[in-house]
C-alpha cells in the first residue's frame, strides 16, 4: 500500500471533518464494482443452476408413463417398461439380448434417474424422443403446485422433478428434443480439438518464448517477433475464423471438420502460450544460467538442461490456463464449421464436430424454453471444467513454488 | 591520483611471476563495454599451485579482468577485447578458440552460491555429464568432488534425493565448489566467494581454498584484505581498471611500494 | 593444444536447434501473413462487385434481399452502440476498482481482487450471452416495456462487466508504477488518499489509463458471443438501444452459420465485414501502443 504517512489526528491539527467523510465514501464507493461483480457472478452461477432443475408434466409417446424404484439395472427398467408398453415377456427379452435391438432401444429411450416423481423420490423414467412435455415449470412453482399437478395427471402423464445436468446429459448426443439432448459429442469433439490445437500451439509457442528469451534477446528479428506477437494477441477471436474459414475450410479443401479447427485454434493459442512461457523463463535467476555458462555448456546446453528444466513448472500452469481459454472459445470455431446439429461422435480428425460452448449457443439460441435448461445443464458442465482445470493450475503453481 | 595518471604508470611489480612458473599469462589486456573501457592494458602472470587474491576498491575492474579469464564476459553485448590471455601458451582470445571449450578447463565459483535447482549429486554431475561420463564413473566422481570441497561426510546420506537448495548458505557454496572441480579444471576462479556467507561458512570456505590449492591454481577476487591476506600468495592491487602493484601477499600488506596500495591497505579509502 | 582443436559451439545439434526455434517462431509471422492474405483476397473479390461508395454509405445492409444493399452502416452503428454502453459501465468501474487496487489495497485483499478479476475474465463469453438474454433482458423488460428481447441494451450491459478486469488490469499498472516520491511528496502538502489518488495518481497514470480504455473498446468491437446471443441479427441503422439490431460480429456470425455458396457476394460481404473490423482493432491497438510510448516520458 502507498499511504506512508499517518493522518494527524484531527484535535492537534485542526483537520477538515468534511473531507476525511469524502475519503471513508469514497473509499467504499470504489469497492463498488467489485461488489457488483461478485454479484453478477453469484446471479449467473444461481440463474443457471436453478434453471437446469426443472418440474414437468410429460406424456409418454408409448406406454403408461410410470415410474421405476431406484436400485433395478437400467435393462431391468427398460424390460419393464416394454411390458407396460405391451410387449410379451419373450419379446421383450428377445429385443433386449439381441445386441443390436437393444442398442437401438437405447438411442430411441433413455433411463434417467429423476429427483421426485409423482410416485415417489428417486425413481427411474424412461423418456423417449417423442414423448411429449404437455408443461414444464420452474423448481420454485412446481414443487409449490406439486399436488395439483399430480392429481391432475392424464392416461399417460407422469409428474417428475427433472435435473437436467444428468449423467446420461453429459453422455448423450445432441437431439432435437431437449429430453434426449446431450452434451457427449460436444464433450468429444472439444477433446479432440483442443488436444490437437494444442499440439500445434505448444512447441511454436514455446519455441517462440524459447527463442525471444534465450537467444535473441534484442536484434532485428526479436523487435519483429515482438511487435508481430502483440498484434496477433489483440485480434479479435473471430477474425481467426475467418481465417480458418477461408484457408483451412475452403482453400486447403479440409471442410468443417476437426482438423480445420484444430489449426485455427491452435494458432489462436499461440500468442497467449508465448507469454506465459516468456514468463516462466524469465522468472529463471541468471546466475544459474551463469553458473551453467561457466561450467562450459554451450547455449543449447544451458537453455534445455537448465533452465527449461527449471521453469517446467510454470510453463506447465501456463498451458493449463491458455487450454481453459481456448475451450471456452466459441466464436472462431462457429465460422469453421462446428456445424449445428451433430447427432455422432466423432471418429477422427476428419469427423464433423461440434464443441461444448458452440453447443451451448445453438441451445440458447434456438428460442425454446426448455432448450434454455439443456444450455444451463451444459454451462454448468463447462463451468465444472473450467474450475477444474483453475484448481489443477493453482495447485501446481503452489507445489513447485521455489525460493530460488 | 586521476585516472589519467594512473594510465601512464607502470604496474609496480615485486618478485614477479616468471614464464615457466605461470599458468595464465595475461598481455595487455583492454576491455570495453560498449564505448567505456573497464581494463586498461593489463599485464600479470598468475602462478600454478599457487592462491592469487585481486582486490582494490568496488568497481576497480576485479571481477571484469576475472570473468576475462574464462571469457564469460563474452556473454556481455556490445563487448570489446584486445590483448591477450595465455592458457598453457595457448590464447584464449584467437578468433579460433571456442569459448566454450575454454570454460570447460577453467572452474568458477560465484559470489552468491547459484546451484541449480536439481538434486546435489545433479548439480556436481552437471559438469561430467557435459563432458560425456556416465554411469559408475560419473558416481565416482561426483563423490571425489564432495570429498575435496568438505561436504561429503554432511551430505552421504541424502546426496542423491536431496535438492541442492536445501542446504544452508555455506553448505550451497562449497556445493557450488564441488560443482566446478568435479571435471578436475586446472585453474579455478572465485568472485568474492564468501561475501554471502556468515563467519563460520566464511571460515570453512578459506581453509578448503588453502587445500585445493595443492591440486589447483586459484584465482580469487576479494574485497576484504583480511581474507586476501589470510588465503593468498600473491596479490594484485586494482584501480579504475589499472593494475597498480602486484606482488608477494606479504610484500603488498607490509611494504606496499606504491603510495595508493598503501592508501588502500591502510583503509584510507575504499 | 587441445583448446584449440575442441569446437563444441559448432555442434551440429547447436545449429539444428537454432534452426528449429527459428522456425516455430515463424509461424507466427505466417499467422498474420495468414490473416492477411485469407481477408485481403476475398475482399477485393467483394469490392469488385461492390462500389466502395456504397459499402462506406449506404444505410441498408441485406445482401439476402431480391435487390441486394451492402452498406456496412447498419453493422458499425450496432457495434458503436454497444460499445458505447459497455464502455459507460466497464470505464467507471474500472477505473473505480484500478484506483482502489493501486492506492488502498493492502496486499491480501490485492490478491484476492485480483484473483476474482482473473475468475471473471476466465468466463467464457458465450456464459455472459446467456445470461444477457435469459436473465437480463427479462430483467429489463420488467422497467422498459417496450424493450426487445435481442437488444443491444442487455448485451451492453453484460459486456461491460465483462470488460472490466481488462480495464482494471492495465490502468492498475499503469498507476502503480507511478513513482512513489510522488505519491510521498503529495502526503507531505497534507493530501488525504482520495486527493492524491485524483489529483496525482491518476493524471500522472494518464497515459496508461487511455490506453486500458482504448484496448478495451478494441475489445468490446470484437466481441462476438455475447452479442450474437443477446443484441440480436438484424441489421438496421439505428441508435435505439432497445432495438434489436445486429453487430459487424454478429453478422459474421450469423452469415457463416446459414450456408452461403462459396463465390457469392454474399459469401465476400462477410470478408468485408471481417477485414472492416480487423482494421479497425488494427488501429486501435496501435493508437493505444502509440499512446503509452509517446507519453510516456512526460511523467517520469
Amino acid at each position: 500500500m502507498n499511504r506512508t504517512l499517518s493522518s494527524p489526528s484531527p484535535e492537534a491539527f485542526g483537520t477538515d471533518p468534511w473531507k476525511t467523510r469524502i475519503d471513508r465514501t469514497f473509499a467504499r464507493a470504489l469497492v463498488l464494482p467489485l461488489v457488483l461483480a461478485i454479484g453478477l457472478l453469484v446471479l449467473l452461477l444461481g440463474d443457471t443452476l436453478y434453471r437446469s432443475v426443472s418440474v414437468q408434466v410429460v406424456r409418454a409417446d408409448e406406454g403408461p408413463g410410470r415410474t421405476y424404484p431406484f436400485g433395478l439395472a437400467a435393462t431391468e427398467v427398460l424390460r419393464q417398461e416394454l411390458l407396460a408398453r405391451g410387449y410379451t415377456e419373450e419379446e421383450a427379452r428377445s429385443l433386449l439380448q439381441d445386441p443390436t435391438e437393444r442398442r437401438v432401444l437405447f438411442l430411441q429411450n433413455r433411463v434417467e434417474l429423476m429427483w421426485n416423481t409423482q410416485e415417489g423420490p428417486f425413481r427411474y423414467v424412461v423418456t423417449g424422443l417423442r414423448d411429449e412435455r404437455v408443461a414444464d415449470f420452474s423448481l420454485l412453482e412446481g414443487l409449490r403446485r406439486w399436488e395439483e399437478l399430480k392429481a391432475g395427471l392424464g392416461e399417460g402423464e407422469r409428474l417428475v422433478l427433472n435435473p437436467w445436468l444428468d449423467q446420461s446429459f453429459l453422455t448423450r448426443t445432441p437431439s432435437r428434443s431437449p429430453l434426449t439432448a446431450g452434451i457427449g459429442v460436444a464433450i468429444w469433439g472439444t477433446i479432440w480439438v483442443l488436444s490437437l490445437a494444442l499440439l500445434i500451439a505448444i512447441p511454436v509457442g514455446i519455441g517462440t518464448a524459447i527463442l525471444l528469451e534465450e537467444y535473441l534477446r534484442e536484434g532485428t528479428l526479436n523487435r519483429i517477433l515482438e511487435v508481430n506477437l502483440r498484434n496477433l494477441a489483440g485480434v479479435p477471436s473471430i477474425v481467426y475464423g475467418l481465417l480458418g474459414l477461408a484457408i483451412f475450410v475452403r482453400e486447403m479443401g479440409l471442410g468443417p471438420t476437426i482438423l480445420s479447427a484444430a489449426l485455427t485454434l491452435g494458432l489462436l493459442g499461440i500468442p497467449v502460450i508465448v507469454v506465459t512461457a516468456r514468463e516462466s523463463l524469465r522468472a529463471v535467476p541468471e546466475s544459474l544460467r551463469q553458473a551453467a555458462f561457466a561450467l562450459g555448456a554451450t547455449r543449447r546446453q544451458v537453455v534445455f538442461r537448465v533452465v527449461v528444466p527449471a521453469a517446467l513448472p510454470g510453463m506447465v500452469t501456463g498451458v493449463i490456463l491458455s487450454a481453459a481459454r481456448l475451450i471456452g472459445e466459441a466464436a472462431p470455431l462457429l465460422l469453421v464449421g462446428a456445424a449445428a446439429y451433430v447427432p455422432f461422435y466423432p471418429t477422427g480428425p476428419l469427423s464433423e464436430y461440434t464443441v461444448i460452448p458452440v453447443q451451448i449457443y445453438l441451445w440458447v439460441s434456438m428460442n425454446i424454453p426448455e432448450f434454455a435448461r439443456v444450455a444451463a445443464a451444459g454451462i454448468l458442465v463447462m463451468l465444472l471444467v473450467l474450475s477444474g482445470l483453475y484448481f489443477l493450475a493453482l495447485y501446481l503453481r503452489n507445489r513447485f513454488r521455489r525460493e530460488w | 591520483m586521476s585516472l589519467e595518471m594512473l594510465k601512464e604508470h607502470e604496474t609496480v611489480r615485486t618478485a614477479p611471476v616468471s614464464e615457466a612458473e605461470a599458468l595464465v599469462d595475461v598481455r595487455g589486456l583492454s576491455l570495453w563495454y560498449g564505448k567505456k573501457q573497464a581494463l586498461y592494458d593489463i599485464s600479470v602472470r598468475f602462478p600454478r599451485n599457487q592462491v592469487t587474491a585481486i582486490t582494490g576498491p568496488s568497481g576497480c575492474g576485479k571481477s571484469t579482468l576475472l570473468r576475462s579469464l574464462n571469457r564469460m564476459n563474452d556473454l556481455v553485448p556490445g563487448v570489446r577485447v584486445e590483448g591477450e590471455v595465455l592458457y598453457e601458451g595457448v590464447n584464449i582470445y584467437d578468433p579460433r578458440v571456442d569459448p566454450v571449450a575454454v570454460r570447460r578447463h577453467i572452474g568458477m565459483v560465484f559470489q552468491k552460491p547459484n546451484p541449480f535447482p536439481k538434486t546435489i549429486f545433479e548439480n556436481v554431475a552437471f559438469g561430467l555429464r557435459l563432458m560425456g561420463v556416465k554411469g559408475s564413473e560419473l558416481e565416482d566422481r561426483v563423490v571425489e568432488a564432495l570429498k575435496r570441497a568438505a561436504l561429503w561426510e554432511e551430505v552421504k546420506d541424502r546426496f542423491k534425493k536431496e535438492s541442492g537448495l536445501r542446504l544452508s548458505g555455506g553448505q550451497q557454496q562449497r556445493l557450488c565448489i564441488a560443482r566446478a572441480i568435479a571435471v578436475e579444471p586446472p585453474l579455478l576462479l572465485m568472485d568474492e566467494p564468501t561475501s554471502a556467507l556468515d563467519p563460520i561458512a566464511t571460515q570453512a570456505i578459506e581453509d578448503l581454498i588453502l587445500e585445493l590449492k595443492e591440486r589447483y591454481t586459484v584465482v580469487i577476487v576479494t574485497h576484504n584484505m583480511q581474507q586476501a591476506a589470510r588465503v593468498s600468495d600473491r596479490t594484485l592491487f586494482m584501480h579504475l581498471g589499472v593494475l597498480v602493484e602486484e606482488g608477494p601477499t606479504e610484500v603488498i600488506f607490509t611494504k606496499p611500494k606504491h603510495p595508493y596500495t598503501e592508501a588502500y591497505i591502510t583503509g584510507r579509502f575504499g | 593444444m587441445e583448446i584449440l582443436k575442441q569446437r563444441p559451439s559448432r555442434n551440429p545439434k547447436e545449429v539444428l536447434t537454432f534452426a528449429l526455434l527459428v522456425f516455430l517462431s515463424s509461424i507466427t509471422l505466417l499467422t498474420t501473413l495468414g490473416v492477411i492474405l485469407s481477408l485481403v483476397g476475398d475482399v477485393a473479390q467483394f469490392f469488385r462487385r461492390v462500389p466502395l461508395t456504397e459499402f462506406l454509405f449506404a444505410p441498408e445492409w441485406t445482401p439476402l434481399f431480391a435487390d441486394p444493399r451492402y452498406g456496412i452502416s447498419p453493422l458499425i452503428a450496432g457495434t458503436f452502440l454497444v460499445t458505447l454502453i459497455a464502455l459507460l459501465v466497464a470505464v467507471p468501474l474500472g477505473l473505480a476498482l484500478a484506483i482502489y487496487l493501486s492506492e488502498y489495497a493492502s496486499g491480501a485483499a490485492r490478491a484476492r481482487i485480483k484473483g476474482t478479476l482473473e475468475l471473471f475474465e476466465g468466463i467464457p463469453t458465450v456464459v455472459f450471452g446467456y445470461f444477457a438474454l435469459l436473465f437480463v433482458t427479462p430483467l429489463l423488460q420488467r422497467v422498459i416495456p417496450d424493450l426487445n428481447i435481442f437488444n443491444p441494451l442487455s448485451a451492453g450491459l453484460v459486456m461491460g462487466f465483462a470488460i472490466i478486469p481488462y480495464i482494471s488490469n492495465v490502468a492498475a499498472d499503469a498507476m502503480e508504477s507511478v513513482p512513489r516520491s510522488i505519491r510521498e511528496a503529495a502526503y507531505a502538502l497534507g493530501a488525504r488518499p482520495y486527493e492524491v489518488a485524483l489529483r496525482v495518481v491518476f493524471p500522472a497514470a494518464i497515459s496508461g489509463i487511455i490506453a486500458a480504455i482504448i484496448l478495451a473498446t478494441s475489445r468490446a468491437i470484437g466481441e462476438t458471443m455475447i452479442v450474437a446471443i443477446a443484441a440480436g441479427q438484424r441489421p438496421i441503422l439505428t441508435l435505439d438501444p432497445r432495438e434489436t439490431i445486429a453487430t459487424m460480429t454478429s453478422y459474421i456470425v450469423q452469415a457463416a452459420t446459414g450456408d452461403q455458396p462459396t463465390g457469392s457476394t454474399a459469401y465476400y460481404a462477410l470478408f468485408a465485414v471481417g477485414f472492416t473490423l480487423f482494421l479497425l482493432t488494427l488501429f486501435l491497438n496501435i493508437l493505444a501502443q502509440y499512446v503509452v510510448e509517446r507519453y510516456r516520458e512526460r511523467y517520469e
